[in-house]
């Protein structure tokens, strides 16, 4: 008791002393406060955010990483015949531009090599068994369909396709003076073609944005079969609601039965139980009667608007013409099934009728890393990768907090760091200063040991009321200086991602531009291989119209130039620009883990240096 | 003289058994086989020249040190084996040279603050012994609250004295402590520690080159220069 009490009396006795000390100290602990409670608020965030979320998760081919190493293979051989690649590229139009370049990649081997890497239905399905933590699949396949005379597609500006084929032409006259860029970008968009019965989502699913690549722009509809409820809850072009009638069913019984959206029945004067006609959209001579069984309305826009000027009539929502698989697969136009297209050339070549865009769904995240785990060990090659737009758009969306509490521990670290030595510091001084009270402690027969757990209590007295003063100052400040430091990272964050787009977005521009800006353009063959998906498939499909293949050209002038950060992106990614930082027992209870550590650091040095003290030598020097 | 006779008899209480004291190992000797005995209720003094170790038979017989060869015996038992802050604290109240008062503290403060080291038990509030003690001392009670450096020489001597009885030891040891005081002050010093010894059966030791103080105590140990030939 002696000890507390002689401490307590040398606390009160040496205030500006111990009030400096607990100033330094109440700073420091502030400092670690606020460090504390954003790296809590940081890892909680990251834990709970997905915690009760359903997953989605597509496997698609590294399809840039297979083209890169493929054109690094071929580069050597670009003297391969134009006429190949007009073949390859399988729609009449886009010969004209192809047959201008001059040196081309390999097409055909790249598109072979390629094409066989093509996930099926049943290789799907094969993974989905292969691990325990899949929740439900479900899939959903789209085939393209051309217009009949009574039964037209939406169209909301007659010019694009005059505006378009104008910039096509321009395009083709401009890749004369710079072949190489033109062949750079045909040959991406190509080697995507042949690629195009991928899953539409896996353009985006590498850029974060599973949805962001639309399946089929070319036909005048896109014939969208789903697999389930919930791949219709999923639906590409966002959430609907029927205004009329019902949704289709999914077994056979309802083959042929098809909703669509009220734009479109409205244009063709179609309601309920009408029957529509339509034409495969790469052979006029086959036509399909579909009935209409409900009217819908899109109630949510779709996620992945290629933005303001959607010209591209097929990839228009309003002309999205949902079934079941099952009707796909009747008609001949499911994933499985192929479709022999002739060009103008005489050349035939052979695709998958529909894209196939299949997805996982897990109800938490472990299960999504769990099935990663598992399909590798299930003989996925090295080729495909999963990807999880829900869990890739919530990792970006935490960069900036997950910088944060980089910061947060690295000033937490340098705050201790310089807080021990401080306070060793102070305490070393103080010890020294008061050697001559040691000497006549120890002289008048108090051990050592006491005087030194008397300096270490008055520390920690001093210490704690630091504490608690900067405890109550950081937790009073956590929140407010936390969401500022968030609020800094999340500019800086966008500010790079916008300087990234308005960089892509230069270089992305399409061939109709590309004779305005030569110089950029040769770099987006590198830059955007996938990101560009959107004009690639375009140009992949099996379209014989002209008007498509005008549409085509400025689709990819479109997903150039306005929405080349939306594109890039797959989806503006909203980051978390919040963190609730706020103090609670745990950080109180590290706080002061903390703070002992400080203490008994600081005040080991004391009992060191009053252990070393001889009462005798400390007198005798003092008389 | 005759006290001494009657006293004699007594058992000494501190003994010195041939010690011997170097600073460092193997060093020069400060004192060399040193046997003398105190007793109970006699002053003694502790004479001779600079560097005869006066000082530091002080510190042997306060247990400041223990010496190198021989041995301190307090009640027949060896110094060096028994706790020495508890010897220090209890048994023992050690008057230094240069006071070794806190001056941060008032003089009351100071003196509990022996109290409180000792561990001892008080049937009374140690502010009011310490006040009792200042009266002993001859210093007035309102000192009791004054700080040690708003004191003169004599009176932190008196302060000494006073912390060095306050737990009640039974040998008081004192370092010079006339040293620097009239004669005045030094005569009334001198009657306490008479009183101390022969009133309450106090061991004083004084160290002294003073030869008034010598000529005041019960008996003298003459350290002889230890660089004599």
């Amino acid at each position: 008791m002696f000890v507390v009490k002689n401490a307590w009396r040398n606390v009160i006795r040496n205030k500006g002393r111990n009030i400096l000390i607990a100033i330094i100290v109440a700073i420091i602990a502030a400092a670690a406060t606020i460090g504390l409670a954003i790296r809590q608020a940081a890892v909680t965030a990251r834990e709970t955010g997905l915690e009760n979320t359903t997953i989605t998760a597509q496997i698609s081919f590294d399809r840039s990483k297979a083209i890169s190493e493929l054109r690094e293979s071929s580069s050597s051989s670009d003297s391969s015949s134009s006429s190949d690649s007009s073949n390859s590229s399988d729609s009449s139009s886009s010969s004209s531009s192809s047959s201008s370049s001059d040196s081309k990649p390999d097409f055909d081997a790249m598109r072979e090599a390629m094409s066989d890497k093509q996930l099926t239905l049943a290789d799907y399905q094969k993974y989905a068994k292969a691990s325990s933590a899949v929740k439900s699949t479900y899939y959903t396949e789209t085939a393209s369909l051309a217009a009949t005379d009574d039964f037209q597609p939406v169209e909301d500006s007659t010019s694009s396709s005059s505006s378009s084929s104008d910039s096509s032409s321009s395009s083709s006259s401009s890749d004369s003076s710079s072949s190489s860029s033109s062949s750079s970008d045909s040959s991406k968009s190509d080697a995507n073609g042949g690629d195009g019965q991928q899953p539409g989502g896996q353009g985006g699913g590498d850029m974060g944005g599973g949805m962001g690549g639309m399946t089929m722009t070319t036909g005048d509809f896109s014939l969208v079969g789903f697999s389930s409820d919930e791949a219709v809850s999923n639906a590409e072009n966002g959430t609907f609601t029927m205004s009329d009638g019902e949704v289709f069913g999914y077994d056979s019984d309802s083959d042929g039965d098809v909703i669509i959206s009220k734009e479109l029945a409205d244009f063709n004067n179609l309601s309920v139980g009408d029957t529509i006609t339509v034409e495969n959209a790469s052979d006029s001579d086959t036509t399909y009667k579909l009935t209409i069984v409900g009217i819908y309305e899109n109630s949510t826009e779709s996620s992945n608007q290629m933005g303001g000027p959607m010209r591209s009539t097929a990839s228009d929502p309003a002309n999205a013409i949902y079934t079941s698989v099952s009707t796909l697969k009747s008609l001949g136009l499911d994933a499985d099934s192929t479709t022999e297209t002739t060009d103008s050339s005489g050349n035939t070549t052979e695709t998958a009728a529909a894209q196939l865009n299949y997805t996982y769904v897990f109800s938490s995240k472990d299960d999504y890393e769990t099935f990663v785990s598992d399909v590798a060990k299930a003989g996925l090659s090295d080729d495909y990768t999963v990807s999880s737009a829900d869990v890739e758009q919530y990792e970006s969306s935490l960069v900036p907090l997950n910088n944060l509490a980089q910061f947060a521990l690295t000033l937490l670290l340098i705050v201790l760091g310089v807080g021990a030595v401080v306070l060793v510091v102070i305490t070393l001084c103080n010890v020294r200063e008061r050697k001559y009270e040691v000497g006549v402690l120890t002289a008048i027969g108090v051990k050592k040991v006491k005087v030194a757990a008397q300096f270490t209590f008055e520390l920690l007295v001093v210490t704690m009321i630091g504490l608690a003063l900067g405890a109550a100052g950081g937790a009073v400040a956590s929140v407010p200086v936390s969401n500022q430091l968030l609020a800094a990272q999340v500019a800086q964050q966008e500010s790079q991602a916008s300087s990234q787009n308005a960089q892509f977005g230069r270089d992305m521009q399409g061939p109709g531009a590309q004779g305005t800006s030569d110089s950029a353009s040769s770099d987006s063959s590198n830059a955007s291989s996938s990101a560009d998906s959107s004009s690639s498939d375009s140009s992949s499909s099996s379209s014989t119209s002209g008007s498509s293949s005008n549409a085509n050209a400025s689709g990819t002038n479109n997903a150039g130039r306005p929405n080349g950060p939306g594109g890039m992106m797959g989806q503006a990614v909203s980051y978390v620009s919040n963190v609730n930082a706020t103090v609670n027992l745990k950080i109180v209870g590290q706080l002061l883990a903390i703070g002992l550590g400080l203490t008994l650091v600081a005040a080991l040095v004391a009992v060191v240096f009053v252990m070393r003290y001889e009462p005798l030598q400390i007198l005798a020097d003092r008389s | 003289m005759t006290e001494t006779t009657a006293t004699t008899a007594a058992k000494p209480i501190l003994e010195l058994d041939n010690v011997s004291y170097s600073y460092t190992k193997g060093g020069k000797k400060v004192l060399k086989n040193i046997t003398h005995a105190f007793r109970t209720g006699e002053v003694h003094s502790i004479t001779g020249p600079s560097g005869a170790g006066k000082t530091t038979m002080l510190s042997l017989i306060s247990g400041l040190a223990n010496p190198t060869e021989g041995k301190v015996l307090y009640n027949g038992k060896d110094l060096a084996k028994q706790d020495r802050y508890d010897y220090r604290s209890h048994d023992i109240g050690v008057i230094f040279q240069s006071f070794n008062l806190l001056p941060q503290l008032t003089v009351a403060e100071n003196i509990m603050l022996s109290m409180d080291a000792s561990g001892k038990k008080f049937d009374k509030p140690k502010k009011e012994l310490a006040v009792g003690l200042l009266e002993q001392v001859h210093l007035p009670a309102e000192y009791a609250n004054e700080r040690i450096l708003h004191l003169s020489g004599g009176e932190q001597q008196r302060v000494a004295i006073a912390r060095a009885l306050s737990y009640g030891p039974s040998v008081i040891v004192a370092d010079e402590p006339t040293g620097n005081l009239d004669m005045g002050t030094q005569e009334d010093i001198m009657s306490i520690f008479r009183t101390l010894a022969h009133e309450q059966g106090v061991c004083v030791i004084i160290v002294t080159h003073s030869p008034e103080v010598a000529a005041a105590s019960d008996e003298v140990f003459e350290l002889a220069p230890l660089r004599r030939r």
